[in-house]
C-alpha cells in the first residue's frame, strides 16, 4: 500500500507551511471571532472551596443587575441533563457540566450568568450569594484511600473510582524464579499543556425549530460529540456543532471542553438565546485540564546478564474530583504498548483511580505513555546500576529485533513496523556516546556533577476506540449491556472542479499543526500538481462535513489516518480522472501518467490532456463519458485500520494502530548550591514511518522536548493541602520561555513505513513527550550518583535537588 | 500556613488584655477592618477590605474572642468571604508578665482561598507577616492612647 520511495515529489519535503502567512498576519479565525447577531456572553461563579456542602444560593440581585438576562443555577442541572458517564466508573458518581449540591474541586462552576456582555456578567456574579457548609479535602491519592479519608462521592462511599487488575503471563512465577529484583516508589506530579488560546464557546438555541447549534474550539474525539448530545438529552440530528477553522494550541487539553459546552448550551436553552463564552486564563487553569498525576510502586524482574523477564506495578492516578472522558485512558491508552520496545512477556498493571479534590485530569500529549515508561526506564537504570551494566548496554539487549515484526505484545498490540536498535545505535553515535563518557569522567575529577540519562519507548499513534473498553472489568464487559468498541478511522472529501481545481475538506480541527499544508502535499503528490494549487479547508461541521465517531486531532492521529483518507480520496478521484483521459485520447487507463497538471500517454508526452481539460469533460460534457461513469469528479473515503479490534477476555487489545519508536539521550550538569540543572546536550532519533514533511516534523520534536523541560522542572500542577489550586496563573505556574528552551537538538531519524497506511506515515506529535522526562530523570540521577542521590519524584526543582543532595549528606 | 511569633509592651497584662479583646481595639488594629458589630458577646461580623496581589476585595464575615481567659489567654478566630475568595486564621492568644513588660505570643493557623489563593501563592506568607506587624503596631498605638 505504501508508495515507493523516489515516486513523491512532495511528500517527504520541507514544504512551507503556507497556514503560518494568515496566523502572522492576525487573519486567523478563532472562535472568539465568531459574533452572532443579539448575541449574550456567560459568566460562571466558581467555588473557592475544594470541598464543601452547598447549602444555599441566592442570585436574586443578580438577576435584577442591569444588563443581566439570566441565570442558571446548579439544583436545576439534574432535570434538565444527564450525567456524564465515563467507562469503568459507577453510573452511581454523578458527573454533571455544573456542581449540583455539592463542590468536589476549587473552581467548579456553581452558576452561570448570561448579559448583554462579559463586565455586566462578571459584576453579576459578585451579587450572587452561596452559603458553602465547608469539608475536609483530600488531594493525595494514598491519603485519599485511608479508612478515614473525606468521601468525595458519597453514593459510592469510597474514593477508588476505577479499579483493574491487568496481568499477562505469569509475574509471580516470574519473580519467583528470577536472579535479580529492584523495586521503588515513583512519583509523577501532574502538569498540562496551558495552550495559548484557552477554551470558547458559543450555543445558540431556536426554540421555534427544537435546534441547537454550537461552536467550539474542540478538537475531538467526535465520540465526545455523541457524548454532549445525549448529556443534552438531544437527538444527534437536532444538533449541529461547528468548530472554527484556527484553534490556538490544544495538545489534547481541549477534548475535554465538551463538559463546558453542555453547560452553556445549558442555558442557551433555558433563555432561548445564543450565548457565548470565553475561558481565561485563570478559568482555564482551575478548570480546564491537566494531565493525572500518579504514584507507583514498580518492581523488575531479571536474569543476571541483565535480561528482563517481568514487571510487577502498582499505581494510583490523580484523576481529580470526578472522571472526564475519554479517562481513565490515563492509565489504560498505552496498554498495547505498556512493555515498550522489550521483548519481556510478563507484566502485572494494579491501576487505581481515585478521586481527589482537584480538577478532573484530560488528555495531554504523551497521554499516559510519559507515566509508564518514567517507571519503567527509571527501574531499568536501577537495574543496570545493580548489575553494573551500562544503560545503553542493558536497553539493546531487551529490545525486540526487526526481523520479529510485525510484532504481537503480549499486552494485545501488533507493532506494525520497526527497527528499534537501528534507534538506540544511531542516538549514541549522535550523541557521541563514548566521548561524552569519557568526558564526564574527567568532569568527575574536576567536582562536577555531569550525568547522562537514556529512555526509549514506542510511539503509540492512531487510538483504536477499543482502548477506552480496558477500565471494565471482563465480567462488565461479558454483560449483555455492554457494547463493544473498535475503531480508528478518519475521513476525507476530495473534489475536482470544472476548471480542474482540487479541492479537499476535512475535519481534523488542527489546532496550529500545518494540517492544510500536509494535505495539499499528499494530494498533489496524487495529482501530479503543485500543494499551492491545492485548496485545503480543515473546518470541521457536523451537518455538512463527513467524519466518524473517531474523528478529530489527539493520539497523534492526523499523521497516518487522515493522510491516508486524503490520498485514498485523491486516488480515487485521480483514477476517474485517468479512465476519462484515456477515453478521449483512446489509450488504455494503464498507459495514462498525470503529471505537471496534465494527463499524457507514457511515452508521448505530446500527447496530453490538461486537468482543465479532463474535469471539464466531466462536468460539462458527462454525455461523452464512459458508459456507466456518474457525473461529476468527487468522492468521500473513509479510512480505517482492519487492526483495530475490540479487546479480548483476556484483557488482550491493540489500542493503537500504527507505531513508532524514539530514544532520548541527555547530558546534564546539576550545581550542587543551588540545585539547578543545565541542559548540556539532547540527542533523540525518530522512527516515524515514512516523514511527510521534515521541518514540520522537527518542529514537533522542539515542541516535545521543551514541553517536556518545562514538565520536569518547572511546571507543577499544584494544590496545597486544602485543596486550593496554588499556580492559577503564569506567575506560579512555570511555563519555559525561550532561555529554558533547548538551545540545540541533534535529531536522528530511521524510517520503518507502517505497512498498514497509504503513505506508510506513523504519527509523531507526542514522541518525546513521552521519553524525555525518563532521560532527563535518569540524566540527573546520574549527575548525582557520586552523592547517593535516588531520583524518584517529580518536579526537580531546584529545591528539591538542593534538599535530596542535603539529606543523603545527612545519612552519611 | 503556620502563624506564630511574639511582641513586647511596656504595659501591664490587664490593660493589653483589655486591649486585645475590646471590640472597640480590635476594629481599629485588624488591618483593613471596617465594622466590628457584636452579634453576642466575644462575637462580632466583620467587614474587612484587603489588598492581596493587586486584588482588592471586601469580605464579610465573623471575628471572635473565644475561649477566654483573662487575663491570660483566648482563640482569636478572624473569617470572611468575597469574590476574592475567603480568608481564615485562628491564633492561640498568650499573654504574660516579665521583666515589667508584658509579652503577648500567638500560635495559630491561618488560611487563604479562591482567588487570591490561585493567583497570591507567593505573596500570601509575606502579606500574612506584614498584617500581623501591622495588628501588632496599631495594638501598640491603641495601648498608648489609653
Amino acid at each position: 500500500m505504501s508508495k515507493e520511495k523516489g515516486q513523491s515529489k512532495w511528500v517527504g519535503k520541507s514544504y512551507p507551511a503556507k497556514e503560518i502567512l494568515r496566523y502572522v498576519r492576525g487573519r486567523g479565525e478563532y472562535i472568539d471571532d465568531v459574533k452572532l447577531p443579539n448575541m449574550l456572553h456567560a459568566a460562571d461563579l466558581r467555588s473557592p472551596y475544594a470541598h464543601a456542602r452547598i447549602k444555599n444560593i441566592d442570585a436574586d440581585k443578580a438577576l435584577k443587575l442591569k444588563g443581566v438576562k439570566g441565570v442558571l443555577l446548579g439544583h436545576e442541572i439534574p432535570d434538565i441533563s444527564n450525567s456524564f458517564p465515563a467507562a469503568g466508573v459507577s453510573p452511581k458518581l454523578k458527573f454533571y457540566s455544573m456542581a449540583v449540591d455539592k463542590v468536589r474541586y476549587m473552581g467548579e462552576p456553581v452558576a452561570t450568568v448570561i448579559a448583554k456582555n462579559r463586565y455586566v456578567a462578571e459584576d453579576a456574579l459578585d451579587l450572587i450569594h452561596v452559603e458553602y457548609e465547608p469539608l475536609p479535602a483530600v488531594v493525595d491519592q494514598e491519603k485519599a484511600l485511608e479508612e478515614d479519608a473525606p468521601i468525595l462521592h458519597e453514593e459510592l462511599g469510597t474514593n477508588l473510582i476505577n479499579h483493574r487488575v491487568l496481568h499477562w503471563g505469569d509475574v509471580d512465577k516470574v519473580f519467583r524464579e528470577a536472579d535479580v529484583t529492584v523495586e521503588d516508589r515513583f512519583v509523577f506530579h501532574s502538569y498540562a499543556g496551558t495552550p495559548i488560546e484557552n477554551f470558547g464557546v458559543i450555543a445558540k438555541f431556536d426554540p421555534g425549530e427544537d435546534f441547537l447549534t454550537l461552536w467550539a474550539n474542540f478538537v475531538g474525539p467526535f465520540s465526545l460529540y455523541f457524548l454532549l448530545a445525549m448529556a443534552l438529552r438531544m437527538r444527534e440530528n437536532k444538533i449541529r456543532f461547528i468548530v472554527p477553522r484556527d484553534i490556538g494550541g490544544s495538545f489534547g487539553i481541549k477534548c475535554g471542553i465538551f463538559v463546558d459546552i453542555v453547560r452553556i448550551a445549558l442555558v442557551a436553552k433555558k433563555y432561548g438565546r445564543a450565548v457565548k463564552w470565553i475561558q481565561d486564563r485563570r478559568e482555564h487553569m482551575v478548570g480546564g485540564g491537566r494531565h493525572s498525576g500518579r504514584i507507583s510502586y514498580v518492581k523488575m524482574a531479571a536474569t543476571k546478564d541483565g535480561i528482563i523477564t517481568g514487571i510487577d506495578e502498582k499505581w494510583y492516578e490523580d484523576v481529580g474530583a470526578y472522571m472526564r472522558a475519554p479517562e481513565p485512558a490515563c492509565m489504560y491508552r498505552p496498554s498495547g504498548n505498556y512493555v515498550g520496545g522489550y521483548s519481556f512477556k510478563d507484566l502485572r498493571v494494579d491501576a487505581n483511580a481515585v478521586a481527589l479534590n482537584k480538577l478532573e485530569s484530560a488528555p495531554y500529549r504523551g497521554y499516559g505513555c510519559h507515566l509508564v515508561y518514567f517507571n519503567h526506564e527509571r527501574i531499568l537504570d536501577m537495574l543496570a546500576r545493580k548489575l553494573d551494566m551500562d544503560p545503553v548496554e542493558i536497553r539493546m539487549k531487551n529490545l525486540i529485533n526487526k526481523d520479529q515484526f510485525p510484532y504481537e505484545t503480549p499486552t494485545g498490540a501488533t507493532y506494525d513496523s520497526g527497527d528499534y536498535k537501528a534507534c538506540l545505535r544511531k542516538a549514541v553515535e549522535l550523541f557521541e556516546y563514548e566521548k561524552m563518557r569519557k568526558m564526564q569522567k574527567q568532569a568527575k575529577k574536576d567536582g562536577r556533577l555531569i550525568g547522562i540519562g537514556v529512555a526509549a519507548g514506542v510511539d503509540p499513534s492512531v487510538s483504536n476506540m477499543a482502548y477506552i473498553t480496558v477500565a471494565y472489568t471482563p465480567e462488565e464487559r461479558a454483560e449483555a449491556s455492554y457494547l463493544p468498541k473498535s475503531g480508528g478511522g478518519e475521513t476525507a472529501f476530495v473534489k475536482v472542479d470544472p476548471s480542474g481545481t482540487i479541492t479537499v475538506s476535512m475535519g481534523t480541527c488542527q489546532s496550529g499543526q500545518s494540517h492544510e499544508s500536509t494535505i495539499a502535499q499528499v494530494v498533489a503528490d496524487e495529482f501530479g500538481v503543485s500543494p499551492a494549487e491545492v485548496t485545503v479547508i480543515d473546518q470541521m461541521d457536523t451537518a455538512t462535513h463527513p467524519f466518524c465517531v473517531s474523528t478529530g486531532s489527539y493520539s497523534s492521529r492526523f499523521a497516518s489516518v487522515a493522510t491516508s483518507a486524503a490520498a485514498l480520496a485523491a486516488r480515487k478521484v485521480k483514477e476517474k480522472m485517468v479512465k476519462i483521459a484515456a477515453h478521449v485520447l483512446e489509450a488504455s487507463p494503464e498507459d495514462i501518467m498525470a503529471a505537471d497538471g496534465k494527463f499524457f500517454v507514457k511515452g508521448s508526452p505530446d500527447i496530453s490532456l490538461s486537468m482543465k481539460r479532463v474535469a471539464g469533460t466531466a462536468h460539462w460534457d458527462p454525455g461523452s463519458l464512459p458508459s456507466g461513469m456518474e457525473v461529476g469528479l468527487s468522492t468521500q473515503e473513509t479510512f480505517n485500520f482492519e487492526t483495530s479490534k475490540t479487546i479480548t477476555a483476556d484483557d488482550k487489545v491493540n489500542s493503537s494502530n500504527t507505531y513508532g519508536f524514539m530514544v532520548d539521550i541527555a547530558a546534564v550538569e546539576v550545581d550542587p548550591n543551588t540545585g539547578k540543572v543545565d541542559l548540556l546536550k539532547y540527542t533523540t532519533v525518530h522512527d516515524v514511518g515514512t516523514v511527510l514533511n521534515p521541518k514540520f516534523l522537527e518542529g514537533q520534536i522542539y515542541g516535545a522536548i521543551t514541553q517536556s523541560i518545562g514538565g520536569v522542572f518547572y511546571e507543577d500542577y499544584a494544590y496545597d493541602e486544602n485543596g486550593q489550586m496554588v499556580a492559577a496563573s503564569f506567575a506560579d505556574y512555570l511555563c519555559p520561555t525561550a532561555k529554558e528552551a533547548p538551545k540545540k537538538l541533534d535529531i536522528g531519524h530511521v524510517e520503518t513505513p507502517s505497512p498498514l497506511t497509504v503513505l506508510g506515515s506513523k504519527g509523531g506529535a507526542e514522541s518525546s513527550n513521552e521519553t524525555c522526562p525518563a532521560a532527563l530523570a535518569n540524566a540527573v540521577e546520574d549527575a548525582l550518583l557520586p552523592l547517593d542521590v535516588t531520583i524518584n519524584e517529580l518536579p526537580l526543582t531546584p529545591n528539591k535537588i538542593w534538599q535530596l543532595i542535603q539529606e543523603a549528606k545527612e545519612q552519611k | 500556613m503556620k502563624l506564630e511569633g511574639t511582641y513586647r509592651f511596656n504595659t501591664a497584662q490587664e490593660k493589653v488584655w483589655e486591649v486585645l479583646t475590646n471590640p472597640k481595639h480590635l476594629e481599629k488594629a485588624i488591618p483593613g477592618c471596617e465594622k466590628l458589630e457584636e452579634i453576642e458577646p466575644g462575637k462580632y461580623d466583620a467587614t474587612l477590605k484587603i489588598g492581596i496581589a493587586a486584588i482588592k476585595g471586601t469580605y464579610k464575615g465573623m471575628a471572635e474572642v473565644a475561649d477566654p481567659q483573662p487575663p491570660d489567654k483566648y482563640r482569636l478566630v478572624v473569617e470572611g468571604g468575597g469574590s476574592p475568595g475567603f480568608v481564615k486564621g485562628e491564633a492561640l492568644i498568650e499573654l504574660s508578665y516579665q521583666d515589667q513588660r508584658t509579652i503577648v505570643s500567638y500560635q495559630g493557623e491561618g488560611q487563604v482561598g479562591g482567588l487570591i489563593a490561585g493567583v497570591g501563592q507567593r505573596l500570601i506568607s509575606g502579606i500574612a507577616k506584614m498584617m500581623l506587624g501591622q495588628f501588632f503596631k496599631q495594638i501598640g498605638k491603641e495601648l498608648k492612647s489609653l
